[in-house]
């Protein structure tokens, strides 16, 4: 599904280039559950944005699915968040003005779904989170978790193939973590969607299938989790 | 989509209700000044264009050239034989109508009797003007000479009634016309207004110049309707050609009656404009006032960013597209501004009035017409677009990971960008204050020069009916009621515009000066000594002197104009009639105040009435006075209401101008702060809540909070500076042009620009410095547990 060859990333200064990620090739297939793992400032969230194609390698090719996705222009590239990633974010990031429901919805709305379909899907994920009785809260109104269970949900609405989370547990109490990452194992086992989340919780690692971990912008290591 | 983004705008607008109001109330002052004036220009712009045959009625004007040709004046009078020349000579013209310059005469239902506004006109006026008939035929309204139509109003206030078809009314208390039509009041935007019309055929009966045919007074207006298809040039041309040996120093030519008011001004033959520069001062006023506001609103929405960055990248992570995002904002500035426009309309209902006072004239609001509805609309299309199309597109160009990594710092090319529009607001802002000052200045100045006149305790009447005919009586009455220590009667009032005269030839005169203009007034006994002039040499008219008829005062710019070195006892010229000076009074400003006015010959003469003026007696109440003078009138000449006038308040009118535009300048002056200094509040609320860390460590470090508030304020000082710098040239420059139509004029002084930097400056300080002050005393601990 992903295919990363040779990817650099440096920021050149005063001619000295300093790299963020060197010479990272690397596949991941669908339905794969792969952590990034690594001490701060080895690159991960780099790579995570990079495979979102919120950041351009300054180096290298990438694949999405069989198209070359390097630099991409934002149009097809928002064509590709409609309809195949979903992000998660380690400060929730939902719409401050929206209310749960509408933070759910919002992604369906740009994908031009039919309000009728809109509805449904939104009731669904609703239901699925345990979170009818807060649809109309707006987001400052919701602990940390909670928050972020409606990140999740709005990710999933509008059904994509693959998730990038960014320390999704980061901001959150251990049992919440534990709650969130028990969601994300069975998303993966039972609907198949790829998952790609960077941490640093070595427990959070243990739920994903795939370890890559990172050191100075090189993979070090690419384990398969003992199951 | 839609209504979610409208949903997610009016949250938004109700939670940050600081910004809210300030675009609120920003823009809806903008947009109500904005659509005040531009009610006014639509006024003006509408002059005379009521008609369906508006576009081909053409206002015959004057050229008055001397011997060489040049163009001396041009103006809109015509001779009582042009008309029926040039009708039977060009066929082009498809009616003509001579008219009068109308004047307020008495008009009566038996004891119920007004002065009102009165016209003759020749019956094809209704071909040129669709009067809307709501009684009579226009086919024969004006056929009998002793017919009148009225307005609905002139109806209601003499019968109480439009129902009054063949009643009888009575003309200047001497003529009984018959009612012939009634007609809807015309628009106060015609310039040819009135409140009952004549036919021409009766003006005939009773002025003796209109029924003579002629080609040497000019006192006379023709209107002329050409066919649609005319050359107004080849008609011009034809005129020429048949008046060619008829006037003297005259020519004629076709002019647009709908461009009359607009660009009726003439100077050496050539057309220089008119009341459009106005249209384009209110236009600027307009839409600068407008621009302002949405100043405010873009800087507000960039100020913003930073928190509006986030809400960027989440949507376009989840698939939204710049334009829904552009959409989004636009529909948000939308909102905001049909919010504004809400409360601007009823602003405007509020203010109208007092508007209307200011301008002396009669605006309303028409909400069920298409046209302002669709002018509203387009403007609140406008607004919202130009408010918000800048934030829309800046906001919305955010790339996503810059956005959620907070790395906008909202530097570079939009806080440049934001620096540019204040210091554009703020320039705009004191140039208007300049200018307010300056035309204040201006006003002082002229109304603290000597007059020459003893203006107060004058009062002045018209002299209507039994006051002329037997005006020693009314004047005996008046002297021994003791209300009055003075009365003449003269042919005009103490200031007047008109009356200018050529022609006049004096001892050692040269050839070419019997061209130069005096101004001509013609009185009989005590005028010098009710007046209140100065008499330099010789005396006033005396009934010792059976002389005396043929004996005129001068003024002293008069004795200059003819350099005499004897002035009394020399004798002057006018169309083979000698007069006497027997006396030189000090000049007096009787026309504009802002210069110099032509020399005055006063000239004896029983027959020309005019006005009364009278001197009251100071020693008793001005009430009493006024009433007994009224009694007297009353009680001489029934017929006439009393009307009775200040010399002082005809004297003030001749402010009313400069007035008007010393009041316009400072309102716009005070709403251009007002909505300035709102916006610099909004900023600085902003600057401050941004840096509320950076002020909570600083305090831990020891900064005093003097040192903060001169953080925070001394980046918005240096702007309002900067906009001094720009606007005081600009502002000189405009003024100095502004003064230069004055003969005598005041000058800029530097206190002006000093009172106008300052004062701008201590408002913008004392806005920024009371956010600085909340900022700077707020809690360390508040400020570092944030985040």
């Amino acid at each position: 599904m992903i295919k990363l060859e040779n990817i650099e990333k440096y920021y050149a200064n005063k001619g000295l280039k300093s790299y963020i990620l060197r010479h990272v090739s690397t596949t991941i297939q669908q339905g794969e559950f792969v952590s990034i793992m690594g001490p701060s400032g080895a690159g991960k969230s780099t790579l995570l944005n990079i495979l979102g194609m919120l950041e351009e390698p300054t180096y290298g090719t990438y694949e999405f699915m069989g198209e070359d996705v390097t630099s991409l222009n934002e149009r097809k590239r928002i064509e590709l968040y409609r309809n195949h990633i979903g992000f998660v974010f380690q400060a929730y990031h939902l719409i401050d003005e929206m209310t749960v429901a509408e933070n759910i919805e919002a992604p369906l709305l740009y994908k031009k779904i039919a309000a009728a379909e809109r509805k449904s899907r939104v009731a669904d994920m609703l239901d699925r989170f345990n979170i009818v009785g807060k649809k109309d809260l707006f987001p400052n109104q919701l602990s940390g978790g909670q928050q972020q269970l409606v990140g999740i949900a709005r990710a999933l609405a509008a059904q994509p193939s693959i998730i990038l989370a960014d320390e999704p547990t980061g901001n959150l109490q251990s049992a919440q973590a534990l709650q969130i990452m028990e969601l994300f194992k069975k998303l993966n086992e039972e609907e198949g969607i790829t998952i790609i989340q960077v941490t640093h919780s070595e427990i959070n690692a243990g739920y994903g299938s795939r370890i890559l971990h990172l050191l100075d912008g090189v993979i070090k290591e690419d384990l398969q989790v003992a199951l | 989509m839609f209504r979610l983004n409208l949903k997610i705008a009016l949250r938004n607008l109700w939670k940050n209700k600081v910004s809210s109001f300030i675009n609120v109330i920003g823009l809806a002052i903008g947009l109500a000044a904005c659509l005040l004036l531009l009610i006014y220009v639509v006024y003006e712009w509408n002059f005379d264009k009521q008609a369906k045959n508006a576009a081909d009625v053409h206002i015959i004007l004057t050229h008055v050239r001397d011997d060489s040709g040049k163009v001396l004046m041009t103006f809109d009078g015509s001779t009582t034989a042009l008309a029926p020349l040039i009708k039977s000579e060009v066929p082009e013209i498809k009616s003509i109508c001579r008219m009068n310059y109308g004047g307020i005469n008495l008009i009566a239902n038996k004891e119920n009797s007004f002065k009102r506004n009165a016209k003759f006109a020749e019956p094809d006026i209704l071909k040129m003007y669709d009067y809307q008939f709501i009684a009579g035929d226009v086919r024969t309204a004006l056929q009998q000479p002793k017919s009148v139509i009225l307005t609905e109003s002139t109806a209601n206030i003499l019968f109480g009634s439009v129902e009054v078809l063949n009643k009888t009314v009575r003309y200047q208390d001497k003529f009984d016309l018959t009612v012939t039509g009634v007609v809807k009041d015309l628009p106060d935007n015609s310039s040819n207004k009135f409140d009952y019309l004549m036919p021409w055929s009766f003006y005939e009966m009773v002025d003796t110049d209109a029924r003579n045919l002629n080609f040497n007074n000019f006192s006379y207006k023709t209107l002329v309707l050409l066919h649609p298809d005319a050359n107004l040039a080849e008609v011009n041309k034809k005129i020429a050609l048949l008046v060619k040996n008829k006037n003297a120093n005259e020519t004629h030519f076709l002019y647009p009656l709908t461009k009359m008011h607009l660009y009726g001004k003439f100077e050496e033959g050539k057309n220089v404009g008119g009341a459009i520069e106005q249209i384009w001062l209110f236009m600027g006023l307009a839409f600068g006032i407008l621009l302002i506001a949405c100043v405010n609103f873009m800087n507000m929405a960039t100020a913003k960013s930073e928190k509006r960055s986030k809400e960027v990248g989440i949507k376009k992570t989840i698939g939204a597209t710049r334009q829904s995002l552009i959409a989004q904002f636009l529909t948000e500035s939308m909102v905001l501004t049909l919010v504004s426009v809400v409360i601007a309309i009823v602003l405007m209902e509020i203010l109208l009035p007092t508007f209307n006072n200011l301008l002396n004239i009669q605006l309303t609001l028409t909400y069920f017409n298409v046209k302002y509805c669709a002018g509203i609309v387009v403007i609140v299309l406008m607004t919202g677009l130009i408010a918000g199309s800048y934030p829309a597109f800046y906001l919305s160009s955010f790339n996503p990971i810059q956005t959620l990594k907070r790395k906008i710092k909202g530097k570079g090319f939009s806080l440049s960008l934001r620096q540019v529009l204040i210091i554009g607001q703020f320039c705009f802002t004191i140039v208007l204050m300049i200018s307010t000052l300056v035309i204040y200045k201006q006003i002082e100045y002229i109304k603290n020069k000597p007059i020459g006149a003893d203006l107060n305790h004058l009062v002045q009447m018209p002299q209507d009916g039994a006051l002329a005919t037997k005006f020693d009586l009314f004047k005996a009455q008046l002297l021994s009621s003791g209300a009055v220590s003075g009365v003449f009667q003269s042919s005009t009032s103490l200031i007047h515009h008109d009356q200018n005269f050529s022609g006049l030839e004096w001892p050692g005169m040269l050839q070419r000066q019997n061209i130069i203009l005096f101004n001509r007034v013609i009185t009989t006994y005590d005028f010098i000594k009710t007046s209140g002039l100065k008499l330099l040499q010789g005396r006033d008219f005396s009934e010792k002197f059976a002389s005396d008829s043929g004996a005129v005062l001068v003024s002293s710019s008069a004795v200059k104009t003819m350099g005499l070195k004897n002035p009394v006892g020399t004798i002057l010229k006018r169309n083979g009639y000698h007069s006497t000076i027997i006396g030189v009074f000090e000049d007096y400003v009787w026309d504009s105040p802002y210069q110099g006015n032509n020399p005055m010959i006063v000239y004896f003469g029983k027959k020309e009435t005019g006005v009364v003026t009278m001197r009251l007696n100071p020693q008793n109440s001005l009430h009493d006075n006024i009433s007994k003078i009224e009694n007297i009138a009353k009680e001489l000449n029934p017929a006439y209401p009393a009307e009775i006038k200040f010399t002082n308040s005809a004297y003030a009118d001749l402010f009313q101008k400069e007035q008007r535009m010393g009041i316009l300048s400072n309102l716009f002056g005070g709403l251009a702060i007002f909505i300035s200094c709102l916006g610099l509040f909004g900023l600085a609320t902003y600057s401050a809540e941004q840096r509320t860390k950076e002020f909570g460590v600083r305090k831990v470090l020891g900064a005093s909070v003097y040192s903060l508030m001169q953080l925070l304020s001394l980046s918005f000082i240096k702007m309002i500076v900067m906009a001094i710098f720009l606007a005081v040239p600009l502002a000189y420059y405009v003024m100095d042009v502004w003064l230069q139509q004055f003969e005598f004029r005041t000058g800029i002084s530097w206190w002006i620009i000093v009172t106008a930097g300052a004062g701008t400056l201590a408002v913008a300080i004392l806005t920024v410095s009371y956010q600085a002050y909340k900022t700077a005393v707020a809690n360390p601990v508040d400020a570092l547990k944030y985040e």
